[in-house]
């Protein structure tokens, strides 16, 4: 036994050189150490004082506050909940008509139908562009005096009401932050796409399989990984959207989501560290399904 | 630690008073002899909360210039989007601030001096004298320390602007409305010709907040208003209810895009002559100056009308501008002296030289030259026992932004609800830890 864990030790030494060993440990470490300097230390420290008062300048000032900050959100702050629900719109709009719009589209442009180079570029256009510059192009075209007004011959006194009109401004919003999103799971979708081997393909096609049997039983299956890239990109995407809205309505929480309460409540106007809570409460919900949806995916792996 | 960066301060500044000349602190010079009475020098840097390209920013940059050309010191200024810079004030001014820069008097200059983050420009406000009222230098003061931490340059009322020149083509004349019903009946003959009868937008959370101040203090009195920011009088009083059910009636004579527009969504509706009256602050007629000198010649502004004759027309808005000083800023000294100078004759002149319309607090500045249009707002000031800051100035920040401004929002969304919005109102303030 001693004599073989001793072998052991010395062969996975000897497998590294020194300077492996260096490169290996710079290669992790540096990263670890920035990650848990610049990303896990702030989240502790904000699951902390999340449970305080504080104005955020002295430290001396810092009060034990217990639950009172998640209680004033749970209980007494009616627009955490209009913040929920427009995430979770967001959440389900994006699951279920942005991406397998995306999935579709991708799909269609790698079976190179008629004009699918033009497509492509189309659709691929607003992924490169950040969600703050597509919320000021939209803005620009939506609002009073706008140049969609504007073509409709609306001025700012009588233009038509669309961020303030509570019955369509969050489709309107939704469709917006689709426009891009759909081409970002597109691209990714064909780049997986691109992989899939036709031979698979045409297997299934001389089987007699129909176009929605070959989707389903093959591309879909073996497509796997980059499934889950796009479940995962999905639900954050959802989560922590935050400057497209913020373009458009600013700081007032007109269409309040979670992140905009915690911009809100931290842009140092409060002593009461709301906006950490609000940041763990996020965290959380950020968290949570995508460790789930990550095990579940491993569990099957291992079987 | 505050402490001792606060006796840094005031030693300094008891030194820079000296430099300056103000005749009460030579005793104070002379006890430092020893340092000598050294000449503030050094570079100067200035926010500038704005666009490069808006008119206000013309006009802090011609004043900078004329501090530039009297003392030598440089001035560098930087402009930067003016909510972006509010709402991360503590952030930045515990970085490396800019040493002065224009701010607001009141609860946000106040707090943050409590915190130690802005400089006692309080010997910089002697130095000023006579100059400032003395009601003017109370609206400046911090009440916890009896010092100032902002020297008041600029004031301005709220009250109903118009163009005179589209009343006129109406056969209007807002200026004979005396009472609520008269207003009501001016917004309706608006309407009835096809502009917007009182115009309103609310998609920044803060614009309502001017019509709520007027409504409450109208109704309720001044210190009804006040109490009520400070959470000595409930949001579910009736009297509360009240103002909501006033400006409940003057929503069918609103704009119905309310919640789309900002401040400078109403500002092109008045400019662009699709409105009768809107409430508003005067700070907007510099844009009016910078289109073109015939759209300020017909602005005009005329004071809320009575609606409660036990208050009259007693109480007005009227926001006390000024510049600040960082606490952290690279040359504190030099800071306060522009800032000081700003708030003199000489600043004002070239401020006003660059097409600056406020009206300035210092009585150095002769108001005599005032325009016409500067002179009704002096008026319109001077019907008015009780003046109010602006809603987000007379109470705490973390209650006015986050909590009162989405409140208002959603009534003007659904009236309705008032009830319930009220009630949440007031638990919000419950909720909030005590300062």
């Amino acid at each position: 036994m001693r004599t073989t864990t001793a072998n052991k030790k010395i062969r996975s030494r000897r497998s590294l050189s020194r300077n492996d060993r260096f490169t290996l440990a710079a290669f992790i470490g540096i990263p670890t150490l920035m990650q848990i300097i610049f990303l896990w230390l702030p989240a502790l420290i904000t699951i902390i004082l999340s449970f305080t008062y504080w104005n955020g300048i002295n430290v001396s000032d810092i009060k034990w506050a217990g639950l009172a900050n998640y209680k004033n959100i749970f209980f007494g702050t009616p627009v955490f909940y209009e913040a929920l629900k427009n995430n979770a719109i967001w959440l389900l709009w994006f699951t279920f008509l942005a991406t397998p719009l995306g999935i579709l589209l991708a799909y269609q442009i790698d079976r190179k139908i008629k004009g699918h180079k033009i497509y492509e570029t189309v659709f691929y256009i607003p992924v490169v562009l950040s969600l703050a510059i597509i919320g000021i192009i939209w803005n620009f075209m939506l609002q009073p005096g706008g140049f969609v007004q504007g073509v409709m011959g609306r001025d700012i006194g009588n233009a038509v009401s669309i961020w303030g009109n509570y019955s369509i401004n969050t489709y309107v919003i939704m469709g917006v932050a689709s426009w891009r999103h759909i081409g970002y799971i597109m691209l990714l979708y064909l780049a997986g796409l691109k992989s899939v081997d036709s031979s698979l393909r045409e297997a299934s096609a001389i089987d007699g399989a129909t176009e929605w049997q070959t989707f389903r039983k093959i591309i879909l299956p073996t497509m796997r990984p980059v499934n889950i890239i796009i479940v995962v990109i999905t639900i954050i995407e959802s989560l922590r959207a935050f400057d497209l809205v913020y373009i458009i309505y600013g700081t007032s929480t007109a269409w309040p989501l979670l992140n905009i309460l915690v911009f809100q409540n931290f842009a140092g106007q409060g002593i009461s560290m709301k906006g950490a809570a609000y940041a763990v409460i996020l965290l959380v919900l950020c968290i949570g399904p995508i460790l789930l949806y990550l095990r579940n995916v491993f569990k099957e792996d291992l079987k | 630690m505050s402490d001792v960066n606060n006796n840094g301060i005031s030693r300094r500044s008891v030194l820079k008073g000296a430099a300056i000349g103000g005749v009460g602190l030579a005793a104070g010079g002379s006890l430092l002899a020893g340092c000598g009475t050294k000449k503030v020098t050094g570079d100067v840097h200035f926010t500038i909360r704005g666009n490069l390209s808006d008119a206000g920013a013309k006009i802090a940059i011609a004043a900078n210039d004329a501090y530039t050309k009297k003392t030598g010191n440089k001035v560098i200024s930087q402009a930067v989007n003016s909510d972006d810079f509010q709402n991360n004030f503590v952030q930045i001014m515990q970085g490396t601030p800019d040493d002065a820069f224009g701010w607001m008097a009141g609860w946000r200059t106040n707090a943050r001096a409590d915190a130690g983050l802005l400089a006692d420009v309080s010997d910089q406000i002697k130095a000023l004298g006579k100059s400032l009222s003395p009601a003017a230098i109370q609206g400046a003061t911090n009440p916890k320390d009896g010092k100032q931490y902002i020297i008041p340059t600029t004031y301005y009322p709220w009250g109903l602007h118009y163009r005179k020149s589209t009343m006129q083509e109406l056969g209007l004349n807002p200026e004979s409305i005396a009472t609520w019903d008269d207003l009501i009946k001016l917004c309706e003959a608006t309407q009835k010709k096809g502009l917007v009868g009182y115009a309103l937008g609310d998609k920044g959370g803060w614009e309502a907040m001017g019509t709520f101040d007027i409504l409450n203090m109208r109704l309720n009195g001044y210190q009804f208003h006040i109490d009520l920011l400070n959470g000595k009088e409930k949001w579910t009083d009736a009297k509360v209810v009240d103002v909501f059910t006033h400006m409940g009636q003057l929503i069918p004579y609103m704009n119905k895009n309310v919640l789309d527009i900002s401040w400078d969504g109403m500002r092109d509706l008045l400019l662009q002559k699709k409105c009768g009256a809107m409430m508003m602050g005067s700070w907007f007629a510099n844009d009016f100056k910078a289109k073109s000198q015939a759209d300020y010649d017909d602005l005009w502004i005329v004071p809320f009308p009575e609606i409660n004759p036990e208050h009259g027309v007693d109480s007005i808005d009227a926001p006390l501008d000024g510049i600040s000083v960082a606490a952290n800023g690279k040359n504190v000294e030099g800071g306060k002296d522009l800032a000081g100078f700003l708030g003199t004759k000489e600043g004002i002149d070239a401020a006003v030289a660059a097409g600056d319309t406020n009206i300035y607090i210092s009585s150095d500045f002769d108001t005599s030259s005032y325009d016409a249009f500067n002179k009704q707002k002096l008026a319109v000031l001077g019907a008015a026992k009780n003046i109010g800051f602006f809603l987000d100035r007379d109470t705490r920040g973390d209650f006015a932004g986050p909590v009162v401004g989405p409140a208002i929002q959603s009534f003007l969304k659904n009236p309705k609800d008032l009830t319930k919005i009220l009630d949440n109102t007031q638990k919000q303030w419950d909720a909030l830890p005590a300062l």
